[in-house]
């Protein structure tokens, strides 16, 4: 009984966490995946939802290192080799913001549509 | 390929190199010997070094955002080494004996870290051409030229400001170090906020169509001031109140009656 009384106490505790504007604890965060292969985003334009947090993951598949970076996005990342990185972006108003491979400029590139 | 080396190279360098010079300059009024920096960049380098080869341990922690969180946490720890150095040398001015000799520490720590943050990325980004000899030389040739243009930056600097004559040379001084240190806080805040351990909001104004941050003054206001095209209210709100902070310390340590150097 008393189980039940403290498992009922979590369930609403955590209901108001993820009640409270702003904190976003437990907000399902889309999760859009990119890899980097020969210096090249895969997929190169990705399209997310506007005024949503979303949980990036770029996985490198070359071995050297590369750095996600996006100026219209404020994001700056060194992946290594063979690993991969969470970046956490937005929430965004609807629009296009590129972003590139610091380390690979000229191939590495793509762009996030807000939509 | 020449030309990312040089503008990757002078970005990292260029912020390091700002705060040596005008650091170097305090030293100058303050008597300080500038061995300081001989250290610094020592000990930045083996940071540097030894964070390149953690890197892909430290990335992992937290939940994918180690490197954000350790990055954040060194940014906040020169803002406070920045705060720390107002003090001490405006004390020091006063002629306040005993600040003096704690000052060298807390110079050669805070150019250390700031050595070893840019520096990571620098050595990070030169090993992954290293197994293409004649790529890594292009590369190579880049990095020394951007960091020749980084270095001969931070000396203007420091020229301009150590020509400045007794109280010009302290508000000039104490003001650009205020900047670089509110840019480190509101940096800090940007790390956290892309690893989601801060809220994310909109950004409360956009100026990138006035001044792109990829811009050439772009680039160096974002290194001397921390300039940003769209910052979130959180992350204007700390900027203003790290330079607020650095200001106030400075005015209140200095000690009226007193005859300045």
């Amino acid at each position: 009984m008393q189980l039940r009384a403290e498992k009922l106490f979590f369930r609403a505790v955590l209901m108001l966490v993820c009640i409270a504007p702003g904190t976003g604890i437990c907000a399902e965060r889309p999760v859009v995946e990119i890899e980097i292969r020969d210096h090249l985003f895969w997929p190169s334009e990705v399209t997310v939802p506007a005024n949503t947090k979303v949980k990036l993951l770029v996985f490198n598949r070359d071995p050297t290192s590369e750095e996600f970076e996006s100026y219209e996005l404020n994001r700056e990342k060194v992946i290594m080799g063979n690993k991969k990185a969470v970046i956490f972006i937005g929430p965004l108003l609807p629009g296009v913001y590129p972003f590139f491979g610091e380390f690979n400029p000229d191939t590495a590139q793509g762009k996030i549509i807000v939509e | 390929m020449l030309l990312t080396s040089v503008v990757l190279v002078l970005r990292e360098v260029l912020e390091a190199s700002l705060l040596i010079s005008i650091l170097s300059a305090f030293s100058g009024v303050l008597g300080i010997k500038r061995s300081w920096i001989g250290w610094s960049l020592l000990f930045g380098l083996a940071g540097a070094l030894v964070y390149s080869f953690a890197v892909s341990t430290i990335s992992d922690w937290f939940d994918g955002v180690g490197q954000e969180v350790i990055s954040a946490t060194m940014q906040f720890l020169i803002f406070l080494l920045l705060l720390l150095f107002a003090f001490l040398a405006v004390r020091d001015r006063n002629g306040q004996q005993g600040s003096g000799r704690m000052i060298v520490p807390v110079m050669i720590m805070m150019v250390s870290v700031a050595v070893a943050r840019e520096g990571f990325e620098i050595l990070v980004y030169l090993h992954g051409f290293s197994a293409d000899l004649p790529r890594f030389m292009t590369i190579v040739s880049g990095a020394v030229i951007g960091a020749c243009i980084g270095i001969s930056v931070g000396i203007l600097i420091y020229y301009f400001v150590s020509a400045l004559q007794g109280r010009l040379l302290w508000i000039a001084g104490l003001g650009l170090l205020s900047l670089v240190a509110a840019g480190m806080l509101s940096q800090a805040v940007l790390l956290l906020i892309q690893a989601d351990w801060l809220p994310s909001q909109l950004p409360v104004w956009d100026s990138s169509g006035w001044l792109p941050e990829n811009s050439v003054t772009g680039q160096l206001l974002y290194a001397l001031i921390g300039y940003e095209a769209t910052p979130t209210a959180l992350q204007a709100a700390l900027y203003f109140g790290g330079l607020f902070l650095f200001l106030i310390i400075a005015v209140l340590s200095v000690r009226p009656g007193k005859q300045y150097p």
